[in-house]
């Protein structure tokens, strides 16, 4: 049995909802009344288009995507709070969502009579929610505020009796959008293990989230949605890489200023480019990088990789004619362009260059990443000693450094800690 | 309609929560609290008797009494509308966030104001012992007016609050028409004195002004009111009430995305 079923939905905004929202001519209150379509010259925003998922029941789905991609606008369609512009929405189930903070919360009354009519609100009968009342109340950890009128709560406090309210209301579906990172990590643990027990009492979760990590760990399935549609749906782990590969690939195009190339004439692109990937700049005949690929320490190719771990960059070249003086050079850039890492064969002086397999591999060790979690750019370059390029690969590369341990900061240098006892002046 | 009603008993839970939580707000702050339910109505006809009854010296029986007769029962219609204007545009932070019966909130408003009209009734009844105007049997039919006051107040606001979320000027030109609307009403004054030849209209073309006269009818005339005109109030209310539900029924879908 699937929870939600969303089939081939579509949401439009009018765009002029946004500038000037409303009008008060007396043609535009007929049509209004009518329900008449306005003239196609007018502009929609086309929040969702398209979009078909299937949420099957007692999975916990992620929903990743860029801001703007339409991730709220679909948990709106799921909650039912807005209608498909075409196609179905279908939920089974009573939903219950944590779409922003304090939704309803009346500023003025307390803590407790808050819990009462929110509850209500998502479905509740008097008589329970007065049974489940201490409960809450325990589990908000509010304490003696529970009495105070919410507007005199702090913004954690606030996502803590929403959190409260809206997990114990029993819903069949719990929907959630990535507020639980306003909590502290107490809290944050705490909810978690909510949403644990609920995972293990057979219940569909929906989050939305930035935190990749989460929908990695945590989520038995994940939809990327991009630009009103779904983009990926699947194991969490592929989605997820592909979403990191993907948005470290755009980012790195806007981060770097564009390569230098002839002026774009449409159509008449003597070398049309497969999409994704930048046209393979050939400086130089004898050598051509094909590719870069990642393995990770368990010698799989991966993009995303645990900070202990080791990665091998490996840079498939092919070089007919071997020659002297070519090097590779390998940078590692976090986004913004920082430097994290360069270094070449020239500086290790490994490689000797009349000794190079005319189709080969070029393999850089680093035995443990040491980098703390976040996305990195790899950026190669086959160069000579003095610093000319001879080839670079097609397309940008970047790798995801995953971590349970939130240090910040660019490197995790190994270390230890220890307290020894000392003689001070007496 | 059937259907706006059927959702409406569903989370009758919610409509009488939500009440409580009204009434209780409205004077949460204030220093007098509940007794301004009775402080209002009370103030505002101390001016009217001020005005009409001592400086222009209305030649009526009791006018203190007659003027609280239809006063109520007119603060209840005017506040609902003026206050049920706004009750879904301005419930952005209920519309957005939790799927939500819009129908629930413009019934909020009026079900808050007839408590306060029910409770302001005592005041009523104590001020006519006072100056020995005891209620008779005809009281019996008050629960059937008030019903079709109720109906005609709910159809009415269902269908400025649906407009009002796309149009909110709808709720400054309600405000003033109210104001207007009062004084075609006989609240102060008798029907008897307005001029035989408009009588007949002004009065069966006002739904209100069959109501307000079918209270004075009750408590003040001790008579039973004329049964036609308010036969046209219940044809009238159900128009409205089913012409509301139909553009709820509508455009309920695109008030989250409008207000």
């Amino acid at each position: 049995m699937d929870a939600i079923i969303i089939r081939n939905a579509t949401k439009r905004f009018r765009k002029n909802v946004i500038p000037r929202t409303h009008s008060t001519l007396k043609s535009e209150f007929v049509k209004w009344l009518r329900g008449q379509k306005r003239p196609a010259s007018e502009s929609w925003i086309e929040a969702l288009r398209g979009v078909d998922l299937t949420i099957p029941q007692g999975k916990t789905v992620g929903i990743i995507g860029r801001n703007g991609a339409g991730k709220s606008t679909l948990l709106k369609l799921i909650t039912g709070i807005y209608a498909p512009s075409s196609g179905t929405v279908v939920v089974n189930g009573k939903v219950s969502a944590l779409l922003e903070l304090g939704a309803g919360f009346h500023p003025d009354f307390s803590g407790r009579e808050n819990i009462l009519i929110n509850s209500i609100i998502l479905g509740r009968s008097r008589s329970e929610v007065r049974a489940r009342m201490s409960e809450i109340i325990e589990f908000s950890e509010l304490g003696d505020f529970i009495e105070q009128p919410v507007r005199t709560y702090s913004s954690g406090m606030y996502t803590r009796l929403a959190f409260s309210v809206a997990t114990h209301v029993d819903p069949d579906i719990l929907i959630i959008d990535e507020i639980l990172a306003v909590g502290d990590e107490h809290f944050f643990r705490k909810s978690r293990a909510k949403m644990e027990e609920f995972k293990r009492a057979g219940k569909t979760i929906v989050l939305v989230t930035h935190g990749l990590s989460t929908v990695e760990e945590w989520c038995e399935q994940a939809a990327w949605i991009d630009d009103g549609k779904i983009r990926q749906v699947g194991n969490p782990r592929e989605v997820v890489s592909e979403y990191v590969r993907t948005v470290a690939l755009a980012e790195q195009q806007q981060a770097l200023p564009s390569p230098p190339t002839g002026p774009v004439t449409q159509g008449t692109d003597p070398s049309p480019v497969s999409s994704g990937a930048l046209p393979s700049p050939l400086l130089d005949s004898r050598i051509r990088i094909e590719g870069v690929r990642f393995i990770n320490g368990g010698g799989q190719e991966a993009v995303s990789i645990d900070t202990e771990g080791s990665l091998d960059i490996c840079i498939d070249y092919v070089a007919p004619k071997p020659f002297g003086d070519l090097g590779f050079q390998v940078s590692v850039m976090k986004a913004g362009g920082i430097e994290v890492f360069t270094t070449d064969t020239f500086l290790d002086s490994v490689l000797s260059p009349q000794s190079l397999p005319a189709t080969g591999t070029v393999k850089l060790r680093m035995m443990r990443i040491g980098l703390i979690e976040g996305t990195y750019f790899v950026e190669v370059v086959a160069r000579s000693q003095r610093g000319e390029a001879y080839g670079r690969p097609p397309g940008r590369y970047s790798f995801q450094v995953h971590s349970s341990i939130r240090d910040r900061g660019v490197t995790r240098p190994p270390h230890q800690w220890s307290v020894e006892p000392r003689r001070g002046p007496s | 309609m059937l259907r706006n009603v059927r959702e409406l008993y569903q989370y009758r839970v919610l409509l009488l929560s939500l009440t409580q939580r009204e009434l209780k707000a409205r004077y949460r702050a204030s220093v007098l609290g509940f007794l301004w339910t009775f402080l209002n109505p009370t103030l505002l006809m101390l001016a009217y008797v001020l005005v009409f009854g001592i400086f222009m010296k209305a030649q009526m029986r009791h006018y203190v009494f007659f003027l609280f007769v239809g006063l109520l029962p007119w603060v209840f219609f005017s506040t609902s509308l003026s206050s049920g204007a706004s009750a879904i545009s301005d419930r952005r932070d209920l519309l957005t966030k939790v799927r939500f019966p819009a129908q629930v909130l413009p019934a909020t408003v009026v079900a808050t104001n007839l408590i306060n009209y029910l409770l302001s009734l005592p005041l009523m009844f104590v001020l006519g012992a006072i100056l020995g105007e005891w209620p008779t049997w005809h009281a019996v039919v008050f629960p059937a007016i008030l019903t079709l006051q109720i109906l005609f107040t709910l159809a009415l606001s269902y269908m400025i609050s649906a407009l009002n979320v796309v149009f909110r000027d709808l709720q400054y030109i309600v405000a003033n028409l109210l104001t207007l609307w009062f004084f075609v009403t006989p609240i102060l004054y008798a029907t008897s004195t307005i001029p035989e030849a408009f009588r007949k209209v002004l009065v069966l073309s006002n739904p209100m002004a069959i109501l307000i006269t079918s209270y004075q009818a009750i408590f003040y005339y001790h008579q039973l009111p004329r049964i036609l005109p308010l036969a046209l109030v219940t044809a009238v209310s159900l128009g409205l009430l089913w012409l509301s539900a139909w553009i709820f029924e509508r455009r309920r879908e695109e008030f989250a995305e409008l207000v």
